[in-house]
């Protein structure tokens, strides 16, 4: 594409003087077919470009090649690479800065932005950083430069203005922060957009992107409700044609949506091959523990892989809960012994279980609202209400 | 590197600093001569804030490896068992020092082992005061700074853990590491941060018994089984056990509230017995004025316990720590310098 280093910088130059942000923007990206064209591979491509270019784009490209450059190395350095594609960012955001009122710039940051990430996060796989998580830390350092111009910029008119360019960012942030585990850094992003004037303007996969990891952050934070309505928005607008997205977003909704009392169905599991879900969800419903448990153990390294196991480990309560139900379905009465739960519970696996301990755990669902009643505790038995004792989970707040 | 000093005095109190403390009168209790007025004995270093105005120290204003060594040794030696003041005298002066031997740690700029040798005592001690003062006054003692010190140099003890391969240490070094790590999550314990970082152990640690266990109480407590938290509390060894009854005030509260719902009535009534049993306290008084706290009626014989939903007090904040007997029996029993330089565990 394009022959030689001329032609590729005219083309660039009629994309920035006609304003057109997209054929730039292509022009600048690591993934586009331009850098397989070895005429581009400039160590100090400064004169070249200065004769075709005027500032700010000037800089941005001169940055692009360098890149280019490291990148078409034997072995390719990316870690001078990295370095080029952050100065590239910085030149971005003069032009942010420059281009004032106007937005069609706005996919230039946005394909800067992305191969910076994911150059950063090939540095650290390649154990480039000193400290795991350094240069990841440092390139979303660089983001943020350009999320503060973005956010700044309130006084452009609603269709030019570059806040709309935020969400975008973001979402990449995001990717950042979950990675290095620094979860508590997104709040204030989170709160950005969500006070924006533009929340639901901004492009629905954006939107899709950013609900996962909000659902992501609110499922950390124990807020349940809130994780299963921004997991479940972004799994029912992820595109079918986007399976592995759609995946992942199971892998949180199912089991919050476990912990709200709703058990997922076979075929939807099997159809994203999250099956260990399936088994989950089984134990649960016949209130086994220990066939609970040794899902729990069998599938530990995808939990913990995933983040979940200690979301998992709290549906404990749940299969008590479905057990103890059983136990009152089948005596068919409204005073049940507290023998009678605990010879349950040791049947199903907890040998060690004692009275005290069941007593415990009782209260503790009588508390949640999980069962409905109370205990006698001179009879020891827990005494049902006659109307719906076993509430649906659902309507347990 | 020659951005950092390195430290060549061998005495636990730099001359200069010696000289001018003595002149100015400026000495603690334990540095005087059996406690003799005006007459020095031991001085140890002072913390002292680094400031703008100061002066970077010269090598002899610090001291060597081996010396800040002895000096940790000595506090948590000797003065860790003088009598002659209340302890929490004894604290005063110590976590003072300790400050001091910190600081130079920083400012010599020790790599991870050598920052970790010196740091896993203080954490001990801190952990043990922690314990130990709870019942003081805030005067006399303020919880608060520390606990603050404590998680600082936890966290800093993790990060260097962090940089050192578990298959270079020995087996002591392990041990102390495991026992560190258990004293992060029980100090921490109810935080979701925390216990992420049980997942990125190695199995050395994950498997061993001490920190298995610790997990299971930190599984129970984040499941709300509070029954076998309290178990695993007492069953935890000395320093460990003491930092983990400090959750106790939280956990009887957390039982006392399920108990009020799931017990709530107007007649019924529940023993003294079970709840004793299960709350871990020594005596039934201790609990009657935990139930008075809380507003939990208490039957004319003293033998049972009369919970109701709406006379629990929810908005009360949390009972201060106090020393529980399990863990004086405990404490008893060891040879606290052994144990707060983890020679032994």
């Amino acid at each position: 594409m394009f022959g030689t280093l001329n032609n590729y910088l005219s083309s660039v130059h009629r994309a920035w003087t006609n304003g057109d942000g997209d054929t730039l923007a292509s022009y600048i990206s690591l993934k586009d077919k331009h850098i397989m064209n070895r005429n581009l591979y400039v160590e100090s491509p400064e004169n070249a470009v200065g004769r075709l270019l005027e500032s700010p784009i000037d800089e941005i490209l001169c940055a692009h090649l360098k890149v280019l450059y490291y990148l078409g190395l034997e072995p390719r350095d990316f870690m001078q690479a990295y370095k080029y594609q952050s100065q590239c960012i910085q030149s971005v955001v003069k032009m942010l800065q420059q281009l004032k009122e106007e937005n069609w710039c706005l996919p230039v940051m946005y394909t800067a932005c992305l191969d910076l990430r994911i150059l950063a996060q090939r540095c650290e796989e390649m154990g480039n950083s000193s400290k795991p998580g350094e240069i990841l830390e440092k390139a979303a350092d660089c983001l943020m430069s350009c999320f503060r111009v973005c956010a700044a910029d309130n006084r452009s008119s609603d269709s030019e203005t570059k806040r709309l360019g935020m969400l975008n960012l973001v979402c990449q942030l995001f990717k950042v922060y979950f990675r290095i585990n620094k979860l508590h850094l997104c709040k204030p992003l989170i709160r950005a957009i969500d006070s924006s004037a533009f929340k639901d303007m901004f492009p629905l996969p954006e939107r899709i992107t950013y609900k996962y990891f909000v659902g992501r952050k609110a499922m950390f934070d124990s807020d349940y409700k809130s994780a299963d309505e921004f997991l479940s928005f972004a799994f029912k607008h992820c595109p079918k044609n986007f399976p592995r997205n759609k995946r992942l977003i199971l892998i949180y909704l199912v089991p919050v949506k476990m912990l709200l009392g709703f058990l997922p169905k076979k075929h939807i599991l099997e159809r994203y091959d999250v099956l260990q879900f399936h088994e989950l969800a089984e134990a649960l419903k016949e209130g086994n523990v220990r066939k609970f448990d040794d899902v729990i153990q069998r599938h530990e390294i995808f939990f913990i892989k995933c983040g979940i196991y200690l979301l998992v480990e709290k549906l404990k309560f749940i299969v008590y809960r479905n057990l103890f139900k059983k136990v009152y379905l089948i005596k068919q009465t409204h005073q049940l012994d507290l023998n009678a739960f605990a010879t349950a519970l040791q049947f199903v696996g907890e040998t060690d279980m004692t009275i005290d301990e069941t007593h415990c755990i009782v209260a503790n669902l009588i508390f949640e609202g999980k069962i409905k009643g109370y205990i006698s505790h001179s009879h020891n038995k827990l005494v049902v209400s006659k109307q719906n004792p076993f509430p649906p989970l659902n309507t347990v707040s | 590197m020659s951005g950092f000093v390195k430290g060549v005095c061998e005495d636990l109190c730099p001359a200069n600093e010696a000289k001018l403390r003595i002149k100015e009168k400026l000495l603690h209790y334990f540095e005087y001569k059996n406690g003799q007025k005006h007459v020095s004995g031991k001085l140890v270093k002072c913390f002292s804030r680094s400031a703008a105005d100061k002066k970077i120290p010269r090598p002899q204003d610090m001291r060597t490896e081996a010396c800040l060594q002895r000096c940790v040794e000595y506090l948590l030696k000797d003065i860790v068992l003088d009598t002659r003041k209340p302890f929490n005298i004894v604290y005063d002066f110590i976590f003072d020092r300790l400050r001091s031997v910190r600081q130079e740690i920083v400012m010599q700029d020790y790599n991870a082992g050598q920052t970790i040798k010196l740091m896993e005592p203080m954490i001990m001690f801190l952990c043990y005061s922690r314990y130990r003062l709870c019942e003081e006054a805030i005067d006399n003692f303020d919880p608060k700074i520390c606990e603050q010190h404590l998680q600082e140099c936890l966290k800093r003890a993790l990060v260097c853990y962090d940089e050192i391969d578990i298959k270079k240490m020995n087996l002591l070094e392990i041990r102390r590491r495991i026992f560190v790590e258990s004293l992060y999550q029980m100090f921490n314990l109810g935080s979701p941060e925390a216990m992420k970082r049980c997942f990125t152990l190695d199995d050395d640690i994950k498997l061993d018994p001490l920190f298995a266990l610790v997990f299971k109480i930190c599984l129970s407590y984040s499941q709300g089984n509070y029954y076998r938290v309290f178990n695993g509390i007492q069953s935890l060894p000395h320093i460990l056990c003491a930092i983990g009854s400090l959750k106790l005030p939280i956990l009887r509260r957390k039982l006392y509230q399920l108990f009020s719902h799931a017990y709530s009535s107007k007649q019924l009534l529940v023993p003294v017995d079970f709840v004793l049993r299960l709350c871990a306290h020594a005596s039934k008084y201790e609990l009657f004025e935990d139930c008075k706290y809380y507003n939990i009626k208490l039957s004319e014989d003293q033998q049972s316990l009369h919970f109701q939903k709406s006379d629990f007090k929810n908005d009360l904040p949390v009972l201060k720590c106090k020393q529980e007997k399990f863990v004086n029996v405990k404490i008893k029993n060891i040879y606290l310098p052994e144990i707060l330089l983890l020679k032994r565990i």
